[in-house]
Order: C-alpha cells, then structure tokens, then sequence
C-alpha cells in the first residue's frame, strides 16, 4: 500500500521509478527486507523477551498453562511466522514484477525464509544443557540450511529442485518445536555444568570482590538482563554472511559488498538489540514500564541512565570484536585474503599507505560509533515505559524504512530533482541544525529545572559534546578538503552527526516512567 | 487524623497530606492525609482495589503526587530518590526479582547500594531462609521468592521498612517468617514497619496503629490498642476483623474478593 501510493500519488503517472535491473531492485528492496525478515526472526521466535544464553526454552513459560496441547503451542507461532515470512516474500516478489520488471524466483526463497524461521524457533525454544549452547547449535544449523541453499543457487538448481529440497525443512522443524516446547513444558532442563560447579558457588562465600559503587552494579545488572543480546544477534548473524565469502571466488567487487554488509550487520542488530535495552523485566504484565525491583534502586535517574549507556559500550565493544575477530579468518580461509590485500595496495599507490589506513580506521570507527548510536539513540522513547509511544515508534520506524529505499531511487533517476536538492542542502542541514539545538535547549531547561542533573553534569555535557562536534569538524574539513563541501556544511553536518537532544531526553523518559 | 504540621514533618517517618490521585474516571486516593511518627508498626488495611499500594508507590515515589504532598523523613521521595530509598527496605506484593539472577548474586549487586549492608544479619537471614546460594531465583518457589525478597530488604537494616501486601498467596510458614521479620525490625531502636494486608489477623498480631482505607480514602487511624477499647461492647474487645465491618460495612477477605 506504501508503494502504491508513492507510485501513484507522489511522482505522479508521469514519472516513474526506473529499476529495470536486479542490481538497482535488490538496493531498494535490500534494507527493508533484511530489516522485516530479521525482525520476523526476533518475534515469532519470541527471542526479544528471552535469554538466548540461558539453559532454559526461550518459549514464554506463561503460556505452558494455556488449555491447548503442545501441537499447538509449537504450532501456531510457526503458522503464524511462516505465513508472514511468505507474505514478505510475496510482497517483495510484487514489487519486483511491478513497477520494476525483474524477474526473480516466486517461490523457493519465500519457502527459505519460512525453514529458517521455523528452525530458529524450533532450536530456541529447546531447551538446553549448557549455557550458550543455544546460540552455537542455532547459528551452525542455520548455516547448514543456508549453504545448501547457496549452492543450489550457485549450480543454477531449477526452482522445483529448490522446493523439494525446502519443502521438508517446516514439517521437519515442527517435529523438532513440538519436542521441545513439550520438553520445556515439563520443565526438563538437562544439566551438564556438573555437580562441582554448583558446589563451588555455593561454598565460596563471593568468588568477585564487592561493587566497587552503586553505579557498577547497575551496569553490571544492564548487561546481564540485555547486554548479550547484540554480541549473540551478532554471533548468530556472521557465520552466514562470511560463508559467501566461500563461494565468490576472488573477484573483488562481490567480496567488498560482502565484507559491508558484515560491517553494517552490528548497526543493524542494534536497532533490533535497541528495543530490548530500556525494557526492565518482560516476564511482568508491563514488560515497558520500569519494574518497583528497579524503580527502587536508591539511585538517581541520571546514574540509572549512565549505567544503561554503560552496558551499551560494552555491548557495542563485545559485537565488535567479534566482527573484527571473524573477518581476517573467513578471508584467510576462503582465500579472499589476496584480493583485499591487493585492493588496498592498489588504493596506496594511489592516495599514500597512511591515507588509506586512516581511511580503514574511520570506517570501522564510524560504523563502531553507529552501533552504538542505534543502541541509544531510541532509548528516550523505550525508557518512557508508555506502550503505544513505543510501538507508534516502531511503526514509523518501519514505514521510514520502506520509504528509504524507493524515495532515494527516485532522486537517483532524477537529476533535476538532485539539483534543486543540492541547492538546497545548506538550507535542510541549516533547518535540521535549528530543530535539533531547539529541542536541545528545551530538554536542558527541563533538566535543569527537574533536577533531575547536576548544574556540574549539564555544563559538562555541553562541553564535551561541543569537543566532539569541533573533532569531527576538523577531521571532516581534513578529510573533505574540497570545494564542493563549504566549511559551514562539514560544520552543519558535524553538529547533526553528534548525538545531543535525542540522548540528553533519555532521563527526562526514565524520570516520566519512575514517577508516574 | 492529626494535621502535619512542620513539627510532625521533622519527626515523622511518613507525613502525607491531602493526596489525591486519579487514574482515568477512577479515584484511588481522595485527599488521604496521614503521618506516621517514627518507632511504629503501621498495619494499613483495607480490601484489594482500597488504595492499600497506590499510598504506598507515592511513598516509595513509584507515582507522583497529583495534588497534596507525601515527605518521607521530610523529603520528597520524588525529588530525593537516593536519600529515601538508601533509607528504605521494601518487599513488594509482586514479587519481581530478576528470574535470571542467582541467590548469591543478588545478594552481591543488593549490597551495593547501601552503606549499612549487615554482611552477618544476610548471612544469618538466606541461612534461617535455606536458600541456596546457587539457586536461580526463578527456579525458586513463591514461598522462598518472598523470603528472597525480604531478606534484601530487612539486610541493610531499614530505617523504615514497607511490606505491600507481603503474605498474600503464601505458606503459613513463610507468613510466620515475614511477621518475625517485622517483630525483629521493630525491635531495633527507632525502626518503623508500613504493612499492608487484608489479612487483619495477621496485622493484628503486630501493629502498633491500624489505617483503615476503603475506596481511597482514610475511614479510621489509630493506635491499635485505643481503637480497641473504643469498639468495646458490652465489655468484650473485638477484633480488628469486627472493627473493619462496622467501618466499612463488609468483611476485608469478601471485601477483597469482590
């Protein structure tokens, strides 16, 4: 229905979105398909309310009590999933065909989409008899399933191959789910760690030194309840996307979009990752609102904040070794390795060795920073507690996402509506700037006034946050010495690029749920 | 009911006055207005929906005073969360300690927010409690959940202690251990309990002062003793179940039923 009213009302009958090749089609459909599908995964799999390294099903306990058998506690959720992720597909296939004229396969990758679904929820609802084992035994099946999908397509397998070799995967997967969930419904959690592990906890009387402040405990309780979650999202992700590493071949194109989208994966886990963050206990009714157990913490909202920005860099810092742990081993074992290698001689020759260092380390620094963002940039909507403030939220999130892609192919076909748009940059960054320090100074006056910071934390704030903007101004009019850039737009841009209103709203939310 | 008046501020553990609270077309609190000098049991009583747990998240400063003012050692618990709360044990009536800790560690992340953490009396208390270090709080049965509860609140030895509905749904051995919990709390010079319960006989057993609250407002406050005497009839003493019906006209348990 978006689509259809772009389409028909925005550019008009006149005008018309040109992909008429697969390349263009799959930088459309890309971000709001990979942002729905893993969206899909985190909900029918209720993974955004469990704990994907605890022993126990990640199936709501509170639903074991329901009326039903456990046909249809596993069943209905894998129906329900499945549907969606055939109607995505479908939905996706539609808008290939029309207005776009690609031709891509009907069925087979919506029938993926279902398997993987459907294993997902079936190996984590299981429950399990190690720790983390769920995210392991989760990540390697998948990546199974996923590679023999790859290589079907690689050897131009017919659509009817694929099918039969999908087909089974749901029905297969059902079987696994009803298992499982019959198992947690029983409460049958198997046990490995061993006897002496449980007897050395409970002898000790405290293995770790005492808090060092209250502040530390509370950053150390924010990444237990959802620090793990980007890492392990992270860790569950990587496997298949480095896999493609394997069936590339050297050429060098294929193997750069790969490497960015491994690079793009924790940004975009952490706006999944985001939503979980400022929740306080799912298991309770108000699973948004802040829990008596956490409200009555005596600390102020201020350092509750601070400990939840805490455990979101030490979120962010843990997603990203992996990442940068796992990418010089896929590449050296998929003998990519080279192909970087000579790519990054070939742009030394060019702009000098310490250019291009800096420039790798601005790029992986600047996709460090967005993770981090993307996991706090929200939090002054999620820490308000009020449930349709959260999901309009969300709602809008999404239909920005798949507004994204064809509104910016639309400008890309159109060069008079580039111009005048880059004629007017100045004055949308000028704008933006000005909605942003207005809301800015409105949250500092409520700050100010409720308290709720120090005068001390306020004037330091502002100071660091004006440090940053005139670092990044100067690497920017370093970086982009040009005449294409003025000094006043890197200037604009660096004060748009500095998070200020969104992040200082943060305890003015916690203090509106605290309070209520 | 006394009026607050500054005196009262600086002495009471908790001064309230004139709170109203309103949540939609529904009134939960109609102008209540109470202190409670420190030394005390408070038992509050009143059936479910009375306004029993809406009074006491303004006290703990869960709900913001729509109108009127509520001052917890004559601060705003709203504005001075750290320095009331610090001062504070509270067990709540749903029991929401994170499932995923274990016992050890919530005794370990508990400590850390209060300077008065007694490293013997918790230890002393999870022993009397038989909980296992180990053991993962969800694993832990309803009964031992409240012990859990109560042991955090009761280990920093609270200036004032507030139990909201604490033995509701739970064992008669889990009710003997809260009511001791109370009667030792008390027994330290100083300590003031706010039990809320619908259970009279179980706040008969221990409060000094009984609050009587029925659809949001305050019907009866008084020493638990001299309100006794004063329903004497024909030289018999009642029990505080009597006194609820003759104020409010129903039993608190079918009360809190319906």
């Amino acid at each position: 229905m978006i689509l259809a009213t772009i389409k028909l009302l925005i550019p008009g009958p006149s005008l018309t979105f040109n992909m008429d090749s697969a390349e263009r089609f799959g930088v459309v459909v890309m971000g709001p398909l990979t942002a729905t599908f893993t969206y899909f995964l985190a909900v029918f799999s209720f993974g955004l309310s469990g704990d994907l390294a605890a022993r126990q099903s990640m199936y709501p306990a509170r639903m074991f009590t329901l009326p039903v058998t456990t046909a249809a506690l596993a069943g209905w959720p894998m129906l329900y999933g499945s549907a969606a992720m055939v109607i995505l597909w479908l939905a996706t296939r539609l808008f290939a065909v029309w207005p776009s004229g690609v031709d891509v396969p009907l069925m087979w990758p919506a029938l993926l989409a279902a398997a993987l679904l459907a294993w997902t929820q079936a190996l984590t609802w299981m429950p399990y008899a190690l720790p983390g084992l769920r995210v392991i035994v989760t990540v390697l099946w998948l990546a199974v399933i996923d590679s023999v999908a790859l290589v079907a397509v690689q050897y131009k397998a017919p659509e009817p191959v694929m099918l039969a070799g999908l087909a089974p995967q749901v029905p297969l997967a059902f079987l696994v789910a009803r298992y499982a969930v019959g198992r947690a419904r029983r409460g049958d959690v198997p046990d490995w760690r061993g006897p002496f592990v449980r007897r050395r906890v409970a002898d000790a009387p405290d293995r770790r030194d005492r808090f060092p402040s209250p502040g530390r405990a509370q950053a150390w309780f924010e990444w237990r309840r959802h620090g793990r979650s980007l890492p392990a999202w992270v860790g569950l992700l990587l496997p298949f996307e480095l896999s493609l590493l394997f069936i590339t071949g050297n050429t060098p194109a294929l193997v750069f979009v790969i490497l960015l989208g491994v690079l793009l994966t924790p940004p975009v886990m952490a706006t999944f990752a985001a939503a979980t963050v400022p929740r306080s206990n799912p298991a309770v009714g108000d699973s948004y609102g802040l829990t008596p157990f956490i409200a009555t913490r005596p600390l102020t909202s201020a350092a509750l904040i601070a400990a939840t920005l805490k455990a979101t860099i030490w979120s962010t810092v843990a997603a990203w070794m992996l990442v940068l742990g796992a990418i010089p081993l896929a590449l050296r074992w998929s003998g990519t390795w080279s192909v970087v290698v000579e790519q990054m001689r070939q742009a030394a020759v060019h702009i000098g060795t310490p250019r291009v260092v800096v420039i790798v380390l601005l790029i992986v620094s600047g996709f460090i920073a967005a993770t981090w963002k993307q996991l706090v940039q929200s939090l002054y909507i999620g820490l308000t507690g009020r449930a349709w403030l959260i999901k309009g939220s969300v709602f809008l999130t999404l239909t920005f996402l798949f507004l994204l892609g064809p509104i910016v192919q639309f400008i890309i076909d159109h060069r008079d509506v580039q111009g005048a748009l880059w004629d007017a940059l100045p004055s949308i960054l000028a704008l933006l700037v000005c909605v942003k320090m207005s809301a800015a100074a409105w949250i500092a006056a409520r700050l100010y006034r409720s308290r709720l910071l120090s005068d001390r934390t306020l004037i330091s704030g502002a100071a660091c946050w004006c440090v940053a903007v005139l670092a990044l101004y100067g690497l920017l009019a370093w970086f982009l010495s040009t005449p294409f850039f003025p000094r006043y737009v890197l200037a604009l841009v660096a004060i748009l690029a500095i998070p200020l209103a969104r992040l200082s709203a943060a305890p003015l939310a916690l203090a509106w749920n605290r309070h209520r | 009911m006394a009026l607050v008046g500054e005196l009262a501020v600086s002495e009471s553990a908790i001064a309230v006055s004139g709170l109203t609270r309103r949540f939609g077309t529904t009134t939960a609190l109609a102008s209540v207005s109470v202190s409670m000098p420190r030394g005390a049991v408070y038992g509050l009583v009143g059936a479910n929906g009375a306004g029993k747990t809406t009074l006491i998240k303004h006290i703990l400063g869960l709900l913001r005073a729509e109108r009127g003012s509520v001052r917890v050692f004559g601060l705003d618990p709203v504005v001075d969360p750290v320095a009331v709360l610090s001062r504070i044990g509270y067990l709540s009536e749903e029991n929401d300690l994170p499932g995923w800790m274990r016992v050890h560690e919530l005794l370990r992340y508990t400590r850390a927010f209060y300077a008065g953490w007694d490293e013997a009396y918790a230890e002393e208390l999870r022993q009397q409690f038989a909980l296992d270090r180990s053991a993962t709080i969800k694993n832990l049965s309803k009964g031992q959940k409240a012990r859990a509860g109560l042991l955090i609140a009761l280990a920093h030895r609270p200036e004032l202690l507030v139990l909201d509905e604490p033995s509701s749904g739970l064992d008669p051995i889990v009710r003997r251990d809260i009511l001791g919990a109370v009667i030792r709390t008390i027994a330290d010079e100083g300590r003031t309990v706010l039990f809320s319960s619908h259970l009279l006989d179980e706040v008969e057993q221990v409060a000094d002062h009984v609050i009587m609250i029925h659809q949001g407002t305050i019907v009866l406050s008084a020493p638990l003793n001299d309100l006794k005497e004063s329903h004497r009839v024909d030289g018999r003493i009642p029990s505080l179940e009597e006194i609820f019906v003759a104020h409010v006209g129903i039993p608190a348990a079918s009360a809190s039923e319906e």
